[in-house]
């Protein structure tokens, strides 16, 4: 200020640039290369599906990979970009309204907690029928199941953020005369940005595994699921034709892929976040990109990025500088507000018993699973078209009463059966079908539907999962919480180590599940037992490397203090590693378990060849019952498994994630 | 006087506490700004000044009372108004040059022109050369260069400052006071008014040309002093001290209760935010200083390098604890101060309860309860519950915190934070693994 004579700015401000550097030589190749190589790949995709077309394939030739890896890799760029969309839209509603928050966060809750990859089978139909038949239809419900893997906790993320905004820099943006428009993109995108980035890069991560399970598709009317064009779709293929030449050469593409991800998304992509960082705290990692720099040193981006901002003051001048934005009070709520909550309260509630009366509904059929007074009995499936019946003579009995099996067979067809031919149900034929002798006479559930006698049994599957979940979950911590330690408390090592663990988060482990099956039936393993750890094949990294971070941020003088103290191994773990790890150890844990759910859909059966291993659980339920239409069964598991995985995150880690934010964190100390 | 700038009338302002009562911030507050003045706000913390500022721009609504800028009623924030913020409020992820030409958008400016009006501010605040860097790079004084850069850059009329140099060091507030005084001395910016919120007592005299003096519970303006000295003001200078002086005076004059607000229950009274240590370290200055027990509170503020904030928590509790009487800004050691300071640890802790017991009603309240509860033992949450009827959340919370310090200190109850549990008997505490 005290400057009488005034000083010119400095040379960058004002002077124009040249507006190329030599970097660009690389970028502007890469930038149309890109845009070339994806509109490419691209063709075939509208093409028609009408039921006459032939089922969709992909070839096992190696040579097409690059090109069913980049169709993926757009699935991807599509799902999340979609889940951004979303992501904008929902969390900001919720945030800004405090009645429509009371609506859309506990939906978005449930809906983080369902089973992803049932959403594939409730999403096939409903899409083709979308699309009019054609195969972008089954296309979008591959890109809807990788965007349900990703879009809730991006969701959750930016709900927080915005909730959470620092109340000056809000005053800030009021007495600056910000638009509410300009104030969602110059305060709170940016606020948020660090964590949304953190939660979508972990989202891609997570969703290489879907990618992989989501392109092979059961549509409706179709005996044999679809193909389209991608890594998954290869894979699955090789999967049934056993072929490990085939299995090798997707295992390869894919660490290419995830490389090439890890390299050119999730380290840029963090790298850059950094700069949002509301203040850049000690002992946090820096994350560092040498692409980003890149970028950065190369100016046609930047030219490109301030063509697009050129739109946005334009926008902006219109607004006077006398209508002052809305402002928030702190006022008591008026009388006729709290009516009107109070209303918004009833008819929430209204709207919630009726959506409850429609599943109820669709699941149990229109009587609620009782029939004049009586509960109705389950009606299982006697044979299926998939799965022909396995005894001749089962076959026989059903031949004689002219239920031949094509198509699927329900109880209810054999008791149809028998009433018409007059017979009474022999007792060979009801040991055969593993029911009671009197079993038509008692009213049966219609097909398709859900007996009551059914959700018992459904929730005890469920506890078998539950039970591998937790098993495995204790056993991947027993072995990866000292390693983490171990690592994390060597900073070079934990430098490396670091991003090593957060790629084999990223590689699909669903590569590896046939191995396991190979294993199974070489050595008469119980699948029972040997299927559960191919649940935390792919989650158990989550562990490692939090717990890394974790103990890479005990401080240096807790850590000399232990040793000045002569503190024992037990003692220093117990009074300072544990303590130490116990934040990221927690988070870990949440995400491990949460994907471990989620995994045991695919991991409790598994194929190679006309191999198929299956353990009992839910996971398995929900899989026998994907038959490519969204059905009462399915439904059913989704809500069981909906239901175990919300009591795991009410009950035990939330307690825990207040535990470990109240007593544990350090960042206060 | 010419006709006010800005001029509020009966301001009022409440706000909900969680039981649904409602907590007086201030009341019965006339303020007027004239062109060409700064008046500075000083209080203790806890008097709603930063409130009243926020009534005054219009980012906060008072519950009742007129707000009127030139003459029109102000329902919104006011026009050509702006503002300086304690902790600086940049976007981080900003350029200092982006931060500055925020504040020129919505001006119907090219962004030619908005690039040249914020370098031209940019300059005059001696940010030249720090254009493309990011708030995080800098040191908190040019954090707060920048935050005035911004605020003056779109040429407000009125400039609202919310403690602008209380998160600096002491050479860094100095040098940038002084600069802007400079500026607005030599009619280098186009404010015509600045309205500054502080707690410091010699900023206030420096700055100003009228300093308010807001009282506590509820917030009320108790006096208004004049500032006529020359400029650049000298903090040695005697009529300076002097000022200084008579503002401590009316500020550690005891205040009459307000008429229409009743004095709330005194066992749910709030506490001064006073830890033990500065208590002790306050009390041995005072006993062992060169009058013995008698002291000069400016002078103390001064040596200890206290702000008002700091200070008058301390001699608010030693004064509700019967260890000290404060008048005209003197600080006088009772008997019992004396004592206390003279006495060893454990006969300290012993004086201490017993002046607890009997002066601080929360805490004989509390002892009683668990004193009648068969185990001794209540919850923490039984008590926040009771104070959160007359106070709002973050004044109960801190009132039992201070509360639980003191207690714990006398050793007439425990707390056990993970259960949050306050208990009798400190015995079990010991026995703990």
């Amino acid at each position: 200020m005290p400057a009488a004579t005034p000083t010119f700015p400095s040379r960058e401000v004002v002077q124009s640039r040249r507006p190329f550097s030599l970097w660009d030589l690389i970028v502007i190749p890469l930038v149309f290369g890109f845009i070339l190589v994806a509109s490419e790949s691209l063709r075939g995709a509208a093409a028609p599906f009408a039921p006459g077309t032939p089922d969709l394939t992909v070839s096992l030739n190696p040579a097409l990979l690059p090109f069913y890896a980049l169709r993926s890799s757009l699935r991807m760029l599509a799902a999340i970009a979609f889940s951004l969309v979303f992501t904008f839209a929902y969390a900001t509603a919720a945030a800004r309204s405090p009645r429509l928050e009371r609506l859309l966060i506990p939906i978005l809750d449930f809906l983080q907690s369902l089973p992803i990859l049932g959403f594939l089978t409730a999403s096939a139909g409903i899409f083709i029928g979308l699309a009019n038949g054609s195969i972008f239809g089954l296309e979008m419900a591959s890109v809807f199941a990788v965007f349900t893997s990703q879009a809730w906790n991006m969701t959750f993320s930016f709900y927080q953020s915005l909730r959470t905004v620092p109340k000056e820099l809000v005053e800030a943006a009021q007495v600056l005369h910000l638009s509410p428009w300009r104030r969602f993109w110059t305060l709170e995108v940016p606020f948020a940005t660090p964590a949304l980035v953190w939660n979508a890069m972990m989202s891609v991560s997570g969703g290489w595994f879907f990618v992989v399970a989501s392109e092979v598709i059961a549509v409706p009317g179709r005996g044999q699921p679809q193909f389209l064009p991608g890594l998954g779709s290869y894979i699955g293929l090789a999967i049934r034709h056993s072929d490990v030449r085939a299995m090798a050469y997707a295992a390869l593409t894919l660490l290419v892929l995830v490389l090439i991800y890890d390299q050119f998304a999730f380290r840029p992509m963090l790298a850059w976040a950094d700069r949002f960082k509301m203040e850049q705290t000690a002992g946090t990692e820096r994350q560092t990109s040498w692409f980003l720099t890149v970028l950065r040193r190369a100016r046609f981006l930047r030219f490109l990025a301030s063509l697009a901002m050129r739109a946005l003051p334009a926008r902006q001048r219109v607004r006077p500088t006398s209508s002052a934005p809305a402002l928030q009070f702190n006022l008591r709520r008026a009388p006729s507000r709290r009516l009107l909550d109070l209303a918004w309260g009833g008819g929430l509630s209204v709207l919630a018993v009726a959506l409850s009366v429609i599943l109820l509904k669709f699941l149990l059929g229109a009587g609620f699973g009782s029939a004049g007074g009586q509960v109705l009995a389950p009606n299982p499936v006697v044979a299926s078209g998939n799965v022909p019946v396995a005894s001749i003579t089962l076959r026989r009995e059903l031949n004689s009463i002219r239920l031949t099996g094509t198509g699927t067979v329900w109880l209810s067809d054999v008791c149809a059966a028998l009433r018409t031919s007059g017979r009474p149900m022999s007792s060979s034929l009801a040991a055969g079908l593993g029911v009671s002798r009197g079993v038509c006479e008692t009213p049966i559930a219609a097909p398709g539907q859900i007996s009551w006698l059914e959700v018992p049994r459904v929730l005890l599957l469920g506890a078998f999962t539950a039970a591998r979940v937790v098993v495995l979950m204790v056993l991947a911590s027993l072995v990866w919480v000292p390693i983490g330690v171990a690592i994390g408390l060597r900073p070079k090592l934990a430098r490396v180590m670091s991003p090593v663990a957060q790629f084999a988060a990223a590689f699909p482990a669903n590569l590896i599940f046939p191995v396991a099956v190979i294993l199974i039936v070489r050595y008469r393993l119980s699948p029972e037992i040997f299927t559960a750890p191919l649940m935390v094949l792919g989650t158990q990294w989550y562990i490692l490397f939090n717990v890394i971070s974790g103990a890479s941020s005990i401080p240096t003088d807790l850590r000399e203090a232990a040793q000045v103290t002569r503190l024992g191994r037990v003692s220093t773990w117990r009074n300072l590693i544990l303590p130490g790890i116990f934040p990221g150890y927690v988070t870990g844990g949440i995400t491990a378990s949460g994907g471990s759910w989620n995994a045991s859909i695919v991991a409790e059966v598994v194929s190679w060849g006309s191999v198929t291993v299956q353990a009992t659980g839910l996971g398995s339920y929900i899989t026998k019952w994907s038959t490519g239409e969204f059905n009462p069964h399915v439904a059913l598991g989704m809500l069981v498994m909906a239901l175990y995985v919300l009591a795991f995150n009410r009950l035990l880690w939330r307690p825990l994630y207040a535990l470990a934010e109240a007593r544990f964190s350090l960042q206060e100390a | 006087m010419s006709e006010p700038l800005l001029n509020a009338k009966n301001l009022r302002k409440e706000f909900a506490t969680r039981e649904g009562g409602s907590h007086v911030v201030l009341d019965g507050i006339n303020v007027s700004l004239h062109e060409d003045e700064v008046v500075a706000l000083l209080g203790r913390s806890g008097s709603g000044k930063s409130t009243l500022l926020r009534c005054l721009i219009g980012l906060s609504r008072p519950t009742s009372g007129d707000v009127s800028y030139r003459g029109q009623p102000v329902t919104g924030l006011i026009p050509d108004a702006a503002m300086v913020f304690q902790t600086f409020a940049l976007f981080p992820w900003l350029t200092v040059q982006q931060n500055v030409e925020l504040a020129l958008e919505g001006k119907g400016l090219t962004g030619e022109e908005r690039t040249k009006r914020a370098l031209a501010m940019l300059d005059v605040i001696g940010l030249d050369g720090f254009e493309s860097a990011f708030p995080k790079e800098l040191s908190g004084g040019m954090r707060q260069r920048v935050g005035f850069a911004r605020a003056l850059a779109a040429s407000p009329q009125v400039l609202f400052m919310d403690e602008p140099f209380s998160a600096l060091d002491v050479l860094t507030s100095e040098n940038l006071r002084g600069e802007l005084l400079d500026l607005w001395l030599e009619r280098r910016i186009p404010t015509r008014c600045i309205l500054i919120v502080t707690h410091n007592i010699e900023e206030a005299i420096e700055m100003a040309d009228r300093v308010l003096i807001l009282g506590t519970n509820p917030g009320r303006i108790r006096a208004e002093v004049s500032v006529t000295l020359r400029r650049p003001r000298d903090r040695d200078d005697p009529a300076f001290r002097e000022l200084v002086d008579r503002v401590y005076e009316i500020m550690t004059t005891p205040q009459e209760q307000s008429a229409t607000t009743p004095a709330p229950d005194p066992v749910w009274r709030r506490l001064p935010l006073a830890p033990i240590n500065r208590l002790k370290g306050l009390l041995d200055r005072v006993a062992e200083g060169p009058d013995h027990g008698h002291d000069d509170l400016p002078v103390l503020a001064e040596e200890m390098r206290l702000d008002v904030d700091d200070l008058f928590p301390l001699t608010d509790a030693l004064e509700l604890l019967g260890f000290a009487k404060v008048s005209d800004g003197d600080i006088t050691l009772t008997p019992a101060g004396q004592a206390f300071a003279e006495a060893d640890i454990l006969r300290q802790k012993e004086i201490f309860a017993e002046h607890l017991l009997e002066h601080v009603p929360l805490i004989a309240r509390i002892r009683k309860v668990l004193d009648t509860r068969p185990d001794g033992r209540a919850p923490r949450e039984r008590f926040l519950h009771e104070l959160e009827d007359t106070l709002t959340g973050p004044d109960a919370d801190e009132t039992l915190e201070v509360a639980t310090d003191w207690g714990r200190y006398a050793e007439l109850f425990e707390f056990d934070a993970n259960s949050g549990v306050l208990t009798l008997d400190p015995g079990p505490a010991t026995q703990k693994p």
